[in-house]
């Protein structure tokens, strides 16, 4: 494997006295495809949050091409190239599908305010529209384009959501159960989409809750459980995984059994 | 170039229009100019980055206020004093965002309101500066090259004003700022999440807007050549919030549409319904709020809109 992109190190958050994530220790390289995966309340989301910015870390380390992000708030964290989409679509419902994806490119417009006042900002504007245009094609959005935002269905929603992240020239994408409430027919067409951004060097994070749509299209799975990292490995070795398979299904002897063997 | 021939054409039409109006007619003409200006930049503040603040009439007010201090009461020679009184402008509007835009919603709308009033107050109670009640009266701009920048020559100035902010505010609201500004209205965790720095974003909106109107107060000081506390009293600024509403908030065009149909309403109405607007602009608010959210440019979209489906539909036919 190459130079991790991302590592994540012994990263910790307490509520209160809730311990969420526990230690976790992952890395993540450029085109790769890594699934965080663990049943309801395994600290996937908060890891996530943490990532992107949303949480500060109670402990431990978050860094970014050598350099550590963690507890940056989120707009920092997408201007060093980490983008994201949202479990709930999150449209911009007053914007165009074009000026939505353009928001995304935010961090790409060079010069200031005083660029827009006295028109060069006009050429950036041009490119990225382009830009923001080849992507919507990419995800398949093109028919869509002059469609209300708040018209779309639920699926192309999410597929906005996508367009939207890669706009920013990411460097990793953290997809947040990008299958979560689509219809079979579409899981297939985003995981397309998925190994296709994978392809283009850009490390994929993918939380999700859903095997079926995980499993082939990750090359690597962490797997968590009460905050704990129980298996890390191939998607063929997860499955078969007596600790995974004891989280999933609530036994927790098999799950305590897989950690004490891993440690 | 084309764009700057519109732009030159608009400002000599404009500024040419009340010589051919009779004197108070042209005195009414340049006050509902004003009002134009500030409903824009009240349309990009409200509208397009979402802020619910009523701070703007206070800003005309400071900068009323500012340059006639400057200029009339301290002797500092007009053009410092005109940028002098903007300075003073873009530094209290930066003070009070820099808190405020970190409210959300109504207690923004309560902590502008409470600054509007504040100036009130300071302008009343402010003694030999502020002139208290009576305001500062009886100065006049002095001759430059022999004319007097009185009556429909002052027009031009105005005239300059608003198609300077218009150009000002129509280019922000095309760029990657009116996104940003937008992005964090409709959403600002997402927006964040796309990079936008909501809060810098925020306060970038409201010192630029609240400056614009600063600047509009300069040009309204030598409109009448006085100003009152009374003039920039607190119901003024939901009247402007009347015409950016009904005229379609978050859309400039709206606002210039807003601001010059509920301006001459009153006067219009006068003959048969005497004082009683105020009546008549809480129903047509009323109507837009309930029926029309997006106000009359909203419905003049809608019949573009028709129309540019209609044409396609009917070469369809013909072919």
């Amino acid at each position: 494997m190459s130079t991790p992109l991302l590592s994540v190190c012994r990263l910790t958050k307490r509520f209160g006295g809730l311990v969420a994530v526990d230690a976790l220790d992952f890395e993540l390289a450029s085109g790769e495809i890594l699934g965080l995966i663990g049943p309801n309340g395994a600290g996937k989301t908060t890891t996530f949050n943490m990532i992107a910015g949303a949480y500060a870390p109670t402990g431990g380390e978050i860094r970014f091409a050598g350099a550590p992000i963690h507890g940056l708030p989120p707009h920092e964290i997408a201007r060093r190239g980490i983008m994201r989409t949202f479990q709930h679509n999150m449209p911009f419902a007053g914007l165009s599908i074009a000026d939505n994806v353009l928001v995304g490119a935010h961090t790409k417009f060079r010069g200031g305010i005083g660029g827009i006042l006295v028109g060069t900002a006009r050429r950036d504007e041009a490119e990225q529209r382009r830009r923001a245009e080849e992507m919507i094609a990419f995800v398949g959005l093109g028919e869509a384009v002059g469609v209300p935002v708040t018209a779309l269905s639920f699926g192309q929603g999410r597929l906005l959501e996508v367009a939207r992240a890669l706009a920013g020239e990411p460097k990793v994408l953290l997809f947040d159960e990008p299958a979560a409430g689509l219809t079979p027919g579409e899981c297939e067409r985003l995981a397309g989409i998925i190994r296709g951004i994978a392809e283009r060097g850009i490390a994929v994070l993918l939380i999700e809750h859903d095997m079926r749509f995980l499993l082939p299209l990750a090359g690597r799975v962490v797997v968590l459980n009460f905050g704990r990292k129980i298996a890390d490995g191939p998607p063929e070795a997860i499955r078969d995984d007596p600790a995974v398979v004891g989280a999933y299904l609530g036994d927790p002897a098999a799950a305590h059994a897989g950690m004490r063997e891993r440690r | 170039m084309p764009r700057l021939v519109y732009y030159l054409a608009v400002i000599a039409v404009l500024a040419a229009l009340p010589f051919f109006l009779a004197s108070y007619q042209g005195d009414v003409y340049r006050k509902m100019l004003l009002w134009v200006t500030l409903a824009l930049g009240y349309s990009f503040l409200f509208g397009i980055a979402g802020q619910v603040a009523f701070s703007h009439f206070a800003f005309y007010g400071i900068g009323a206020y500012g340059v006639v201090i400057l200029w009339f009461k301290l002797g500092v020679p007009l053009p410092l004093a005109v940028i002098g009184a903007i300075a003073v402008c873009a530094v209290l509007a930066l003070v009070v965002a820099i808190p405020a835009t970190r409210l959300e919603g109504f207690y923004l709308a309560l902590a502008t309101l409470a600054f509007a009033q504040l100036l009130i107050v300071v302008l009343t109670e402010g003694g030999e500066v502020t002139g208290a009640a009576a305001g500062i009266q009886r100065y006049a701009l002095p001759a430059i090259f022999g004319v007097r920048l009185t009556g429909p020559y002052y027009t031009a100035v105005i005239v300059l004003l608003l198609v300077g902010t218009y150009a000002i505010l129509s280019r922000l609201e095309r760029s990657w700022f009116g996104r940003a500004c937008r992005a964090a209205r409709d959403n600002s965790e997402a927006a964040a999440a796309m990079g936008v720095d909501v809060a810098r974003i925020k306060v970038i909106a409201f010192t630029l807007t609240s400056t614009l109107a600063g600047a509009a107060g300069i040009v309204y000081a030598f409109v009448d050549n006085g100003v009152a506390p009374t003039s920039f009293d607190i119901d003024k600024v939901f009247t402007l919030l009347f015409m950016i509403v009904i005229g379609g908030s978050g859309r400039l065009a709206g606002a210039v549409v807003g601001a010059v149909l509920l301006y001459l309403a009153p006067f219009v109405l006068e003959p048969y319904i005497g004082h009683h607007h105020p009546l008549v602009y809480g129903c047509i608010m009323l109507a837009a709020i309930l029926f029309q959210r997006e106000g009359l440019i909203g419905v003049f979209d809608g019949v573009r809109r028709r129309f540019a489906r209609a044409r396609p539909r009917s070469m369809e036919l013909a072919a």
